[in-house]
């Protein structure tokens, strides 16, 4: 039953990172801008976050600064793909490398250097005695619950369930159309692409200030990528995005917890499973989401850029 | 043949050649110096440059940082000379071209802190007149001498501690890659606490990685989960440490006292220090006596155990330290009979293992599972 509870446990832990960065880039996606920058964004905010608590030991800081780095950078990589135009591609690959260099730059005094403070477990009272779950489900930091619950359903409901929400999904669908309704669609492109980098920084902080206390270079690891493939397997959609994300940490531990319990499989497959459920995670929406694809399917003018005059 | 702190894909690869070409060659110039020759021509101290080649950052608090160390202790015995240092260096072409710069910029003596193989042998050859040292390699040439540490000794002393302390007797492990210095911490370790507690275990995770703190975190958790109360590894940061002290068990650690980060988990580490022996090697080279040597620095002269814990009891400490002295006072715990984890004699009776063959040992003993 412990195998259970630690599996849940370390999944939901590891599965944050994804979930955060993933939720980012949902909003970024929704409005019709395809970010690529996430990885270098969620290297920026793990540094953010070190820096910060090596000066100031409050994690909460922390995390904050690391959003408002993630939005800066967000408003520099929104004005160039909104209002300039830009490729939002090449834009996106700009921002990685200049995200990942910067990062490593600024990181190597930080280097090997554990968070002196960082986000505590808060066991909830009552929920947490819950036999098998409680332990995993409810003595967790402040920002799991933020990210697994908080989140997720705030932007749920505000996309699918308020007047705005219908304007940014239009936004994203049909540009031209929502413009002719009076929809500011460059005003709300820009801010969307922005609060997204900025959870894709904060991503970044979560991993430094609750998941693995440090700073190394390249502590990322990758995971921006598969945050960006987890929108799409989660057809765009928050509730699912996180739950996708949970799933990718519980198959990342499977392959710890197999090689703790002794299971006769080789260390350097289990090792493999993290890749393999990437490749999985793409496949299977076009096979299994087939019949719902109008559902899951992507913005109709995601990764175009909007010109009034042209439309 | 195997780097201890960092390996390549490609290095991991030709493990098994070098493995091959080490059994054709026992006697690969380990301990021995490498070849009898005349020493290298002294060298002014004021016109001497010393270089060292850094797998890591400096910064890291581990192993890097302990060669940093050393070179700063050089520098204060020989404030006169130059140093040059580079960190981070890939294992690719980069490197023989970052260890041509140091010969370009007039260095005398190059130390490469981790395995470079090749890539740095082709930089040696064509600089006779350079004094080179590789640490953990296996191929010593006119002018390249090798250097490691005994760390399976302070591992067997701390598995002593180990053994003492573990209330479920399952121990556990954060392994970078199956290679000798894995093997022969877990086997020193386990053989520490089945002296005193002959029902022990070891689980080992392997992670594929030197540094990995996000696995590393993952790992411990793993192991606690499936019932370990204490864990060892041979990582370069703190991340088990810290896991260990969230969950209220214990750990043993790698490279430098980072208790810090977890002052009750924290029960020793293995601590290199490589100050005394840069120092002699570079006296050498500025006197003109430097020879090519094959160096395995023993326990107190470049590896130890750390100072105890606050949670390590004084009966443990007590227990723990009398295996040290027996072993500073000749006696080897690494004596037959040792079987391996599939029930074989490896080691009869009355046989100890050599130094050349802890160095290289490629099997798990009995009690030993995951590698």
């Amino acid at each position: 039953m412990d195998l259970i509870a630690g599996l849940l446990q370390t999944s939901i832990l590891a599965g944050g990172v994804l979930a955060l960065a993933a939720l980012g880039e949902v909003l970024a996606e929704r409005v019709g801008v395809v970010n690529l920058g996430v990885e270098g964004l969620m290297a920026l905010g793990a540094i953010t976050g070190i820096a910060t608590v090596v000066a100031v030991p409050s994690p909460t800081l922390g995390f904050l600064l690391a959003l408002l780095v993630g939005l800066l950078f967000g408003m520099i990589f929104a004005t160039a793909t909104v209002h300039v135009r830009a490729n939002q591609i090449l834009c996106g690959l700009a921002l990685t490398l200049i995200g990942t260099g910067l990062a490593a730059t600024i990181g190597k005094a930080y280097s090997g250097m554990p968070a002196p403070a960082t986000f505590a477990p808060i066991a909830i009272p009552i929920l947490s005695d819950i036999p098998l779950v409680g332990r995993a489900l409810f003595t967790q930091n402040i920002l799991v619950y933020l990210i697994y619950i908080v989140l997720p359903f705030a932007l749920h409901h505000l996309m699918f369930r308020t007047r705005h929400g219908l304007d940014l999904r239009a936004v994203g669908e049909n540009p031209a159309a929502a413009d002719a309704a009076g929809i500011p669609v460059q005003k709300i492109r820009f801010w969307y692409v922005s609060a997204g980098a900025a959870l894709a920084a904060g991503s970044g902080a979560y991993l430094t200030l609750a998941f693995v206390p440090s700073w190394s270079e390249g502590v990322v690891a990758g995971r921006g990528w598969i945050a960006v493939s987890l929108v799409i397997f989660a057809g765009y959609r928050p509730l699912n995005a996180v739950l996708a994300a949970l799933l990718f940490g519980l198959i990342t531990s499977l392959g710890f917890v197999g090689q703790a319990r002794n299971w006769p499989i080789a260390a350097p497959f289990l090792s493999m499973l993290p890749y393999l459920g990437t490749i999985a995670l793409i496949i299977v929406p076009v096979l299994a989401w087939h019949k719902v694809r109008r559902l899951m399917a992507a913005p109709a003018a995601l990764g175009e850029p909007y010109y009034r005059d042209v439309r | 043949m195997i780097d201890l702190r960092n390996l390549s894909r490609r290095g991991f690869l030709n493990m098994g050649a070098a493995a091959g070409a080490s059994l054709l060659l026992p006697k690969s110039g380990l301990v021995t110096p490498a070849r009898a020759q005349t020493p290298l021509a002294a060298v002014a101290e004021e016109d001497a440059v010393i270089a060292f080649g850094h797998t890591g950052p400096v910064t890291d608090e581990g192993w890097t940082w302990s060669h940093d160390q050393g070179m700063k202790a050089v520098q204060a015995a020989f404030p006169k000379l130059k140093t040059l240092f580079v960190e981070s260096i890939p294992y690719s072409a980069d490197a023989t071209r970052t260890f041509r710069q140091f010969i370009s910029e007039g260095a005398n003596m190059v130390f490469a802190t981790s395995n470079y193989g090749d890539f740095l042998y082709d930089v040696a050859k064509r600089s006779p007149d350079v004094a080179f040292f590789e640490c953990d390699g296996r191929s010593p040439l006119d002018n390249l001498g090798t250097y490691y540490v005994a760390h399976w000794y302070p591992s067997y002393v701390t598995g002593v501690a180990a053994g003492l302390m573990s209330k479920s007797g399952k121990l556990g492990y954060v392994a970078s890659f199956p290679v000798p210095s894995v093997y022969s911490g877990t086997n020193a370790f386990l053989m520490g606490a089945r002296s005193v507690n002959p029902n022990a275990t070891l689980q080992t995770i392997v992670i594929n990685s030197w540094f990995d703190p996000q696995a590393a975190t993952q790992a411990g958790t793993a192991l606690i989960d499936n019932g370990a109360d204490l864990l060892f590894g041979i990582m370069d940061e703190a991340g088990y440490l810290q896991v260990a002290e969230q969950r209220g068990a214990k750990a043993v650690m790698w490279n430098t006292d980072i208790r810090r980060y977890g002052p009750k988990a924290y029960v020793s580490s293995i601590i290199v220090d490589f100050k005394e022996f840069y120092v002699n090697q570079v006296r050498q080279r500025l006197e003109g006596k430097w020879v090519p040597s094959g160096n395995i620095l023993p326990m107190t002269g470049g590896v130890d155990r750390d100072a105890w814990g606050e949670s390590v009891p004084e009966e443990v400490r007590k227990q723990a330290d009398a295996a040290r002295d027996k072993i500073l006072g000749g006696w080897s715990p690494f004596a037959g009979e040792i079987k391996d984890a599939k029930g074989a004699v490896r080691v009869a009776a009355g046989q100890t293992m050599t130094e050349e063959e802890l160095y290289n040992w490629d099997w798990s003993i009995e009690g030993v599972s995951g590698l």
